[in-house]
């Protein structure tokens, strides 16, 4: 396992203290490979990018609001630099956004072992193996059925960059077939949207042109196929990728749906 | 029967046999099954035979009762078979008796002595005492592919040698109500050492076009765990945000767990298309039988009973070992964490007093629960897996996957790639001009098309032996991912994985050790191993 240079003395400058790189509060968008990091729990999940190493996120389970990207592939990060103590050695971005980069890249493929000085200051949510003292998830329990008064109409799905749906989604696709079916609803509006990121070195990401459709299409689709197959569907699609601003590209990356009637 | 005598009669069978499904069936079997009844009526069947049976073999139409908890002898004590219910009268029962024109019945391939799947070990002793002639080694799914020549072992190489059957699925594939699906990828042979893909009656360009593979009959037992509505069955696939397959006839999602590749939701279903393809029973089973079926897999239970570390059913001893304690477990339960667990095996088996050879096994045994559930190592490539929130690699342990309590199969929609069958992890033999055995199963190439992501971890084009749940989906990403089983009476059934490719308890610990990098050591895999066949 070879690291570049640079790597090499993030790793060592971040250690012992931090200064160099963006300000805190400041917004970074890059792409690059990540890097895991080994700790004596959960494995970290680094990125570096113009010689500062950035802290992503921890292995905690299938749960978590940021799951860790992919060796095998770059990363697509876009963060708010924190000003919590460097987790790891890296300094902490939230909140963040990450988008496995869908062609294989072979040449991310950096584990670093674990360190005494990178031990974790903090019990991780859950142990590296099974849970432990809690439930990560709790045991089945029959829902309340939703009343149509209280059921929500409203739903938004995110994405990754150029992603469609993926495991994260099933539960708010759930929520959807649950709310139409306690509202009766009589029929859906499904916006998909396309998007960009605009990175810190000033280029410009597209999403591909046809995602938002794509996007609006599947999930007309999968609740169809779920069952939901007698509502009058409305599908619309929004191109927000003309004017990135490196703020909120990540949250533009979505679908939204509206349950109707009756 | 002459070879054209027979073409015209398979000929109006097949006419029939399809009219009957497509005009009054049509909602009531999964969209390939049509496609799978014109090719097993299309294959020759052999009568049954009256060959006295081994001590163990449970011929079709035997008559005699199973009892409420029957014994079998195994490679590492005895496994139980209990039914809740009490003593089963098979005498005129649908899952024992000969109802399709094979001679077979479901017990055929779902012996009581192995667990209720069927070991290689077995087939090759019913080989010997038949020359072949059992209704086990039927042409249609028994040969390599139904037109070699019969009862002579190599046209039968697949099920002597793994325990393999040959299962044919139509390709393209077919939704649920039966229209074509787009798959994602193409699909090439590019080795057919059966023959069956390239044939022209049989292969992948027929008149009927299928596509062969060969898996391992999964048991027919502890099925209410199996068939759970509890912990991860709902509307969409937790793996991939895609539609959970549906009972048809309560609407209910499934939890997608039954067969290798998913492609039935219930039991009802998947007793239709193997009365199909196994027995070749020609139309769909009725509704009194298909529920006798159903009902008896519903209370069979299966699990060790005894070891070389006693009695597993003793008062007092681990609430997780023993098939009593099976059948009282709690279905649709996560058991990887510190709460439920995977198999609970309480503490008593730890530090014991006495060290004579029982108590050594015991304590092997408890360690090796421990090595199951908490010996981390870098789980990296696994498609659903890796891809489902952990990050790739993760540092987790066996019941990260294997979390379901008291089976140890994932808890619900269980597919993934482990790389059991995909290149460049499947058993392939090794080539050199020293060795003259050659790998027999087929080997597909698969290019993911322009406009789908590749596959993430194998890229764009790549090879299979079996597509798995690919060729059901038309999934690139699903190329390769496999159901994962049970863990119970696993010291009856060897070999193996769905393609049979471990021929014993110590090559499965071995594949993984190879496959993750794990580093077991001598005693992690004995202890491993030792707990893996108390189960």
């Amino acid at each position: 396992m070879r690291l570049p240079l640079a790597t090499l003395a993030a790793l060592f400058i971040a250690g012992t203290a931090v200064g160099a790189g963006p300000a805190t509060g400041e917004r970074v968008s890059f792409v690059s490979c990540p890097i895991v990091r080994d700790t004596s729990t959960v494995p970290c999940w680094l990125a570096e990018y113009q010689g500062v190493l950035y802290f992503l996120t921890l292995q905690t389970d299938v749960s978590a609001p940021v799951n860790p990207p992919w060796l095998g592939h770059k990363v697509l990060v876009e963060g708010v630099v924190s000003g919590d103590a460097d987790i790891c050695g890296g300094r902490v971005l939230e909140p963040v956004a990450l988008s496995v980069m869908q062609e294989l890249d072979g040449s991310c493929n950096t584990l670093l072992p674990a360190e005494e000085r990178y031990n974790l200051t903090f019990e991780p949510p859950r142990p590296p193996g099974p849970s432990r003292g809690r439930l990560a998830f709790g045991d089945p329990a029959p829902r309340a059925a939703a009343t149509p008064g209280s059921a929500l109409r409203e739903f938004t799905l995110q994405y990754e960059f150029d992603g469609m749906v993926a495991f994260r989604h099933a539960q708010t696709l759930q929520k959807i077939l649950e709310a139409a079916r306690a509202t009766h609803a009589t029929g859906i509006r499904i916006t998909g949207f396309r998007s960009a990121s605009r990175l810190s070195n000033g280029s410009v990401m597209r999403e591909r042109e046809s995602i938002a459709r794509e996007r609006a299409e599947q999930i007309r689709t999968l609740l169809r196929g779920a069952g939901l197959d007698g509502l009058r569907y409305t599908v619309q699609v929004k191109d927000l990728s003309k004017r990135p601003n490196g703020g909120d590209d990540a949250a533009r990356r979505r679908a939204e749906v509206s349950l109707e009637g009756p | 029967m002459t070879r054209i005598r027979w073409q015209v009669f398979t000929t109006l069978l097949v006419a029939w046999a399809g009219a009957g499904f497509g005009t009054c069936h049509a909602q009531e079997v999964a969209g390939h099954v049509p496609e799978q009844i014109r090719q097993a009526q299309q294959a020759p069947s052999s009568p049954g035979s009256s060959e006295p049976s081994a001590t163990a073999w449970w011929l079709p139409g035997d008559g005699k009762t199973l009892a409420a908890l029957a014994p079998y002898r195994d490679a590492f004590g005895s496994v139980g078979v209990l039914n809740a219910q009490g003593p089963v009268a098979t005498a005129g029962h649908p899952f024992f008796e000969p109802i399709g024109r094979n001679g077979r019945a479901c017990v055929t391939c779902h012996q009581p002595a192995n667990g209720m799947s069927v070991s290689v070990e077995m087939i090759r002793r019913r080989w010997e005492e038949t020359q072949g002639q059992d209704p086990l080694f039927a042409a249609v799914d028994g040969m390599d592919c139904p037109n070699l020549p019969p009862a002579d072992p190599k046209s039968h190489s697949l099920l002597l040698e793994r325990g393999l059957f040959r299962i044919f699925l139509p390709w393209p594939p077919k939704a649920a109500d039966g229209s074509d699906l787009e798959p994602e990828f193409t699909l090439e042979v590019v080795r057919d050492p059966t023959g069956c893909n390239t044939h022209p009656e049989y292969g992948l360009r027929s008149a009927n076009p299928m596509v062969s593979v060969y898996r391992r009959p999964r048991p027919v037992a502890n099925l209410k765990y199996v068939t759970h509505q509890g912990f991860g069955v709902f509307a969409f696939i937790g793996k991939n945000g895609l539609p959970a397959s549906r009972d048809p006839e309560t609407g209910s999602p499934s939890g997608m767990n039954l067969l290798s590749d998913a492609r039935q939701p219930t039991l009802k279903t998947q007793a239709v298309e193997a009365a199909v393809t196994h027995l070749q029973f020609d139309g769909k089973l009725d509704e009194p039988r298909l529920q006798r079926i159903v009902d008896f897999e519903s209370q069979v239970y299966v699990a060790q009973i005894r070891h070389a570390a006693g009695n597993l059913m003793e008062e007092g001893g681990p609430p997780g070992l023993g098939v009593r304690n099976v059948a009282a477990g709690r279905e649709g339960l996560l058991g990887n964490n510190i709460t439920n667990f995977v198999i609970p095996l309480g503490d008593q088996w730890k530090h014991l007093p006495e060290s004579d050879d029982r108590n050594r096994m015991r304590e092997s045994i408890a360690r090796g629960h421990d090595v199951f559930m908490f010996r981390t190592f870098w789980i990296r490539d696994a498609m659903h897996l890796n891809t489902v929130g952990l990050g790739n690699p993760t540092k987790r342990t066996c019941a990260t996957c294997h979390g379901m309590h008291m089976m140890g199969m994932d808890v619900a929609n269980g597919w993934m790639d482990i790389g059991t069958t995909n290149l460049p992890w499947a058993r392939e033999e090794p080539l050199n001009p020293w060795n003259s055995n050659k790998t027999r199963l087929p080997l597909f190439k698969i290019t993911c098309k322009p406009g789908v992501p590749p596959h993430p971890f194998l890229g764009r084009v790549f090879y299979t032996q079996d597509p798995g749940r690919g060729l059901i989906s038309g999934k690139c990403n699903d190329v390769g991912t496999i159901v994962m089983q049970q863990l119970r009476g696993l010291a009856a059934r060897a070999p193996y994985f769905a393609n049979g490719s471990a021929a014993s308890l110590r090559e499965v610990v071995d594949f993984y050790d190879r496959r993750f990098n794990i580093g077991y050591t001598d005693q992690e895999r004995e202890d491993l191993i030792n707990f893996l066949s108390a189960l």
